[in-house]
């Protein structure tokens, strides 16, 4: 074997060793961590996706209960004066709670999420947040609005709202997601009015103009809205 | 010589195939992280056990209230009716209430009605049933709205400082009044931020009952 030979095979060698160590660095540094976190990650997701399964079950049996409850009253009202005046009461106090489903002229107001910006304001500002539903609800009820729905989930007098980037929370369903559609039975040319005015819901407009964050509104003749199908438990409060 | 070429073709092969591998991967977990950080999930996890927990907690209340109606004991429709209608009440903010709960006190200048709107979310978020802010009952709803310099509540003009009363679980009320506190404090507009722990507070505020003009029960 000559020189030459000998030095070339030296080389392969080298070669292959450096690509060896590169390798092996590779998949203890690089392969393992990424796949580690795809694992993660996936667990989480199925995490949510059980717990919004096992919630939607939930909501369907409260819906259900609350049915088989209201057929028992009216057949006992039925039977006694008494009871059908209670009941009128509790029905009229259920419709104020939010438990009764109902339609009227209203609007409808959608919020989509616009397109991501540079900066760090950029990454969430695109997206429609907890914050923008909830600037949306208030500026409904400050027009006279009598009864919400977001997304079909029906606005109670403990309506709350909550939510990370993108993700938005209300009382105790699954998050939402753009696009979110805000259902408001009342004065529709009232509610259209405030809407429209463009001093209103000042940070939506910004990022309208900042991110092409989508609101879009229409006067609607006849709105439905599905009764509240959450819990409306109260366990610290009692009449004084 | 051709000993030497298989070799650079072998090692060829493992640049590529751990060069593929590497931006696979990558590329993976770029997708699967698209939307939602892992964070953010670890909170959703939580806010939905929480949720699930008030769902299994309703649906038992339910289930009572069925029992019971279906016993056909006399009297047992009416006083399910009479409970139901005494609880809502409460809720719909037509009585006055009490219970245990937190009592934050804001002085400032310059606050809007959206710091306001935002600290009553906090507190309901938080579990409050019952809320008064200066005497004047709150619940989702009632408008809280900007009004020539100040903040209104329903109409109403409220001045510093705001006094907000919330009856609910006192330990996670205390938890978030303290967050608010916090962050109030590094706010300019405010003078000063306090919050106490009330076992027995008293609300006795109260709204009033407006009849539905455009909503009708379907």
């Amino acid at each position: 074997m000559s020189t030459r030979s000998i030095t070339g095979v030296a080389l392969v060698a080298l070669v292959a060793l450096a690509i060896g160590f590169v390798l092996a660095d590779q998949v203890r540094t690089q392969l393992l961590t990424p796949s580690n976190q795809v694992a993660r990650y996936q667990a989480l997701v199925r995490n949510v996706q059980d717990l919004e399964t096992t919630n939607a079950d939930d909501r369907r049996q409260i819906a259900d209960l609350r049915s088989q409850i209201e057929s028992l009253e009216s057949e006992a009202a039925r039977r006694s004066a008494t009871t059908q005046s209670l009941r009128n009461q509790v029905t009229d106090l259920r419709a104020h709670a939010g438990l009764v489903a109902v339609h009227g002229p209203g609007v409808e107001v959608v919020l989509r999420n616009g397109l991501p910006g540079p900066g760090p304001t950029g990454q969430a500002g695109y997206l429609v947040n907890f914050q923008d539903v909830q600037d949306v609800v208030n500026l409904l009820f400050a027009q006279g609005a009598e009864a919400i729905a977001i997304n079909g989930r029906r606005v109670t007098p403990l309506t709350s709202f909550s939510g990370t980037e993108g993700q938005i929370l209300v009382d105790q369903g699954p998050p939402l997601t753009s696009p979110v559609k805000i259902d408001a039975i009342g004065d529709r040319n009232r509610m259209t009015a405030a809407l429209a005015d463009q001093s209103a819901l000042p940070d939506i407009r910004a990022r309208e103009v900042q991110f092409g964050l989508h609101l879009t509104f229409d006067g609607i003749a006849d709105v439905s809205l599905p009764a509240y199908d959450s819990s409306l438990q109260v366990t610290h409060v009692s009449p004084a | 010589m051709r000993g030497r070429a298989v070799s650079v073709w072998l090692i060829a092969l493992v640049v590529a195939l751990v060069g593929t591998i590497q931006v696979r991967s990558q590329a993976e977990v770029e997708r699967s992280l698209v939307g939602v950080d892992p964070t953010s999930l670890a909170f959703l996890i939580d806010d939905l056990h929480r949720a699930n927990d008030s769902l299994d907690a309703e649906k038992a209340a339910l289930a009572r209230q069925r029992s019971t109606l279906q016993s056909g004991q006399a009297g047992a429709a009416d006083q399910v009716l009479a409970d139901e209608a005494e609880r809502l009440r409460a809720i719909d903010g037509y009585v006055p209430v009490q219970g245990p709960g937190v009592v934050m006190v804001i002085e400032a200048t310059g606050l809007t009605a959206l710091d306001l709107q935002d600290a009553v979310n906090n507190l309901t978020a938080a579990g409050a049933e019952a809320i008064d802010v200066n005497d004047h009952r709150i619940v989702m709803g009632v408008p809280i709205t900007q009004q020539g310099g100040g903040v209104a509540i329903d109409g109403n003009t409220v001045v510093s400082p705001w006094t907000i009363s919330a009856v609910g679980d006192p330990n996670r009320l205390a938890r978030i009044a303290d967050l608010m506190a916090q962050q109030l404090r590094a706010d300019r507009r405010v003078r000063a931020v306090s919050y106490r722990v009330v076992t027995d507070l008293l609300i006795t505020s109260v709204l009033t009952e407006k009849p539905f003009v455009y909503a009708v029960p379907s």
